[in-house]
């Protein structure tokens, strides 16, 4: 008989560090920028972000300058949100708060994360 | 669970009106973005800007200008593709065409992709998906118009015939095509059913209905079948290839039924068709043909009705055949064979198909009960066997022969006939001692018990249980005889008697005849003897079906005759007398004069003559009472023992009809016995209902006449166990 095993806590530990290290395999960038001035980058992965969000998956299908370039200008997002939406993409756990609940919820609903997410936050 | 979290945030922002400058300049941007996707120059367009847009338009409700205004730019773009398209000449339409379309696929994702967010948050039924609109566009502009549309479909069916013809072309193309009426279909794949389905099927069975006359009336049907066989394997590979898997069936069915359904009659009747397969046991191509004419309704029908009729015919012809009528071993021969060859027929070619089993076997039980001879005829042929046939067979063959026996024993109405034949046979094997094997008896008997049960054979295992106490009786009285007082004063002769239980054997014909009085004195012996040991039993002397051996001297030579009795008793008349009449005999040995017939015919017309008629006359000639015969005292045989028939082999013919009269006596009874058995538990019945319910209990051994149970119903109310009811004469009433 086959018997199951699953470590899925450590998995996402892995994921979630994928963020924080330099040197992580990164094939795409997403910049935040403020009139024309980038104001924080972040490494990330095509794979990844591709299947945890229709938005990207779609840019990608496209083939358009972004998927060019490797990387993609937000200008509406800031860099907290962006980290905590981020660790959202990678780990599937975020924490939310009185002030960045708005936020998450318009970027959520943009980017097309799960429903689940965004049914929480309504 | 998951707990929901309560916020209190200021009221939802609203995000700012748009004004409706701005809305247009965002439309203009995604406008001329997607024009430059439709000239395939996407890749320096920023995706998250026009995202962006498509995005703002959609929060600030201005949806509306963003989904009429992509349905305007698809019109617009459609039309042009029209006009490209159209243009091209035929060897190129098709390619034009098709790259026209992929390209325009390509475009509608990318689009949709661009206007995901409109896509799922305004759109709304019964709008069409970003993705649908496109689809939808290419259908009415391009695909459908009178331009494109009948061009095509008339291009793709042309290359569908060039390919049923042998030649090659492009399936991928054909695919791609092909799969654009699906594609553009918006529900059930209506464009694709409408526009090309229903001509294709069209054309199809068109070009099937004149393949398949064409090539019928220049072909075998063996040829012809492959050829079917071979088109719809084409066919099935055709809908892998390059059509909807929805038209698979459809398809097959179309070419089913102009391939088959139409010919089946003359693939049955045709001079190389059904018949002569079967008749020349073509099992391959049989056997193609009952796997296509299963695909088609009523298909088997049509071939296990022809097939049934030729068994019918053979059988027919074989049990009618003047040959067969007088030689029962060649009857049933024959038969075997038969059945052996249809049985191959069935395993080979129609898969034992239960349907056919079954009407392959209602054959044989409609022919075999033609005539009523079968019943001895089978007879006959296991006596045959029994009595030595079964010499140089092993024990495999054997088995297999008697499985024959008894799979056409299955298929006699009248069991009961053969029963008493069988018992007849088994009887004289027995007495004769010509049984070639005790085993081989108990073997087939066995088998008859298998199928019959107990009581068909009980009589036949209590023939072989009187020979075995015989035995035993037989040697006590030889024991008898040297301790008895009367055998000092007779001269030895060396005697053998069976004792047979009456009931067990069959009755034979009572016959009497005068014994010598040496010979009865030993019958007197025996009788004491045996009614000593066994009190309260009656014997009756059965001198007719014994056997005697009697010494012939001639002046030279001295020859041991093995004769029947009666023989034996005619020829102890010439002891005392020179030449004799068979009126004579008769009168000296008190045997009917058809006795004496019978009797004297192998001593003077056989191969070795020991009586002589004088004045000599053609052998022809029928005997007469006043016949005179002598004895042949110039007998030329080398042999010292000379062994002559009894009588000839098969029974005569009145020996047949006392067999007959017995099989009827005993449905007598039987039919007496069911009768008074329903009553009983029914007590009363009307007269159809009782004939009926009889038949039935009855049909396991045979079919009796309406006649005669009518007549048997008379019988038993006179007898007083059934009375007519007074005010209703059709119903009877049991009278306990």
């Amino acid at each position: 008989m086959n018997k199951k095993f699953t470590n899925s806590a450590k998995v996402i530990t892995h994921l979630g560090s994928l963020l924080n290290t330099t040197e992580n395999y990164s094939d795409f960038r997403i910049i935040l920028s403020n009139d024309n001035k980038p104001t924080a980058t972040f490494n990330c992965h095509k794979a990844i972000l591709a299947c945890r969000s229709d938005y990207f998956a779609a840019l990608f299908r496209s083939k358009m300058k972004e998927y060019q370039e490797s990387s993609v200008e937000f200008t509406e997002i800031s860099s907290p949100i962006m980290q905590k939406i981020l660790s959202y993409i990678y780990t599937g756990s975020i924490e939310i708060n009185v002030e960045n609940a708005i936020e998450i919820l318009v970027s959520a609903k943009k980017l097309f994360l799960d429903d689940e997410l965004c049914d929480f936050l309504i | 669970m998951s707990r929901k979290m309560i916020l209190r945030v200021p009221k939802f922002q609203e995000p700012k009106r748009m004004e409706k400058s701005e809305a247009q300049r965002l439309w203009l941007l995604l406008k001329d973005a997607i024009v430059e996707v439709q000239h395939m120059n996407a890749s320096t367009l920023s995706f998250e800007e026009l995202y962006r847009s498509s995005y703002s338009l959609v929060i600030a409700k201005r949806g509306d200008i963003l989904y009429t205004g992509l349905e305007e730019v698809n019109n617009h773009h459609t039309k042009n593709l029209l006009d490209k398209i159209a243009q091209a000449v035929d060897e190129r339409f098709l390619i034009e065409l098709n790259s026209q379309w992929q390209q325009y696929k390509l475009q509608q994702i990318m689009i949709h992709d661009i206007l995901m967010y409109l896509d799922r948050m305004y759109v709304k039924e019964p709008q069409l998906k970003v993705f649908d609109l496109g689809m939808f566009k290419w259908k009415q502009n391009v695909l459908i118009h009178s331009q494109i549309n009948d061009r095509l479909v008339r291009m793709l069916l042309g290359l569908i015939h060039m390919e049923r013809n042998g030649e090659v072309i492009d399936g991928a193309l054909m695919k791609s095509l092909i799969q654009m009426y699906v594609d553009v279909s918006l529900k059930e794949k209506e464009t694709y059913k409408q526009e090309f389905e229903e001509r294709f099927l069209l054309a199809t069975s068109h070009f099937y209905k004149s393949e398949s006359n064409l090539f019928i009336t220049n072909n075998s049907c063996g040829a012809y079948l492959k050829k079917v066989e071979i088109r719809l394997i084409e066919e099935e590979a055709r809908i892998k290839q390059y059509l909807d898997e929805s038209t698979g069936p459809k398809l097959i069915k179309a070419c089913e039924d102009e391939l088959i359904a139409n010919h089946m009659q003359t693939m049955i009747e045709m001079e190389t068709g059904c018949r002569t397969m079967i008749q020349n046991d073509r099992f391959n191509e049989l056997k193609l043909m009952y796997r296509l004419f299963q695909r088609v309704e009523n298909g088997l029908v049509h071939l296990k009705n022809e097939f049934a009729g030729y068994v019918r015919n053979e059988g027919h012809k074989i049990v009618n055949q003047p040959e067969n009528l007088k030689d029962p071993n060649a009857l049933i021969t024959s038969l075997i064979e038969i059945r052996n060859r249809f049985e191959k027929t069935l395993s080979q070619s129609f898969a034992n198909n239960r349907d056919f089993i079954n009407s392959v076997n209602t054959a044989f039980e409609s022919f075999l009960n033609e005539n009523d001879k079968l019943s001895e005829s089978l007879a006959l042929f296991i006596d045959k066997k029994l009595r030595g046939g079964f010499k140089d067979s092993n024990d495999q063959e054997i088995d297999v022969i008697m499985n024959k026996v008894i799979l056409l024993f299955r298929f006699l109405s009248d069991k009961d006939v053969f029963k008493k034949f069988y018992e007849h046979y088994l009887a004289k094997r027995l007495l004769s001692g010509r049984s070639f094997s005790e085993d081989l008896e108990r073997t087939m008997i066995s088998k008859f018990k298998q199928e019959c049960g107990n009581q068909f054979t009980s009589k036949m295992e209590g023939m072989f249980t009187d020979m075995r106490l015989s035995k035993d009786a037989l040697d006590g009285f030889k024991n008898y005889l040297q301790t008895s007082v009367e055998m000092g004063k007779l001269p030895k002769i060396d005697m053998s008697v069976r004792v047979l239980t009456q009931g067990f054997w069959p009755t034979f014909p009572p016959h009497s005849c005068t014994l010598p009085p040496l010979l009865s004195q030993y019958c007197d012996l025996f009788t004491k003897y045996y009614c000593h040991a066994h009190t309260g039993r009656r014997i009756i002397w059965q001198t007719n079906i014994g056997t005697a051996e009697v010494t012939f001297r001639l002046p030279k030579k001295t020859h041991v005759l093995a004769l029947s009795t009666y023989q034996m008793l005619i020829m102890l008349l010439f002891n005392d007398a020179e030449k004799l009449s068979l009126k004579q005999m008769a009168a000296g040995t008190s045997i009917s004069f058809m006795d004496i017939q019978r009797s004297v015919k192998p001593l003077y017309s056989g191969k070795y003559k020991v009586l002589k008629r004088t004045p000599a006359v053609e052998k022809s000639k029928e005997l007469s009472e006043n016949d005179i015969f002598e004895l042949n005292l110039n007998l030329k045989c080398k042999l010292h023992r000379i062994k002559f028939a009894a009588t000839s082999q098969t029974d005569s013919e009145p020996e047949r009809q006392h067999t007959r009269q017995r099989v009827d006596e005993d449905r007598k009874i039987e039919i007496d016995a069911a009768i008074v058995r329903i009553m009983k538990s029914r007590k009363a019945l009307i007269h159809n209902d009782l004939i009926v319910e009889c038949t039935k209990q009855l049909s396991s051994r045979f079919v009796p006449q309406t006649s005669m149970i009518k007549k048997r119903i008379e019988n038993l109310i006179e007898r007083e166990y059934l009375e007519r009811f007074p005010d209703d004469r059709r119903r009877y009433r049991y009278l306990a």
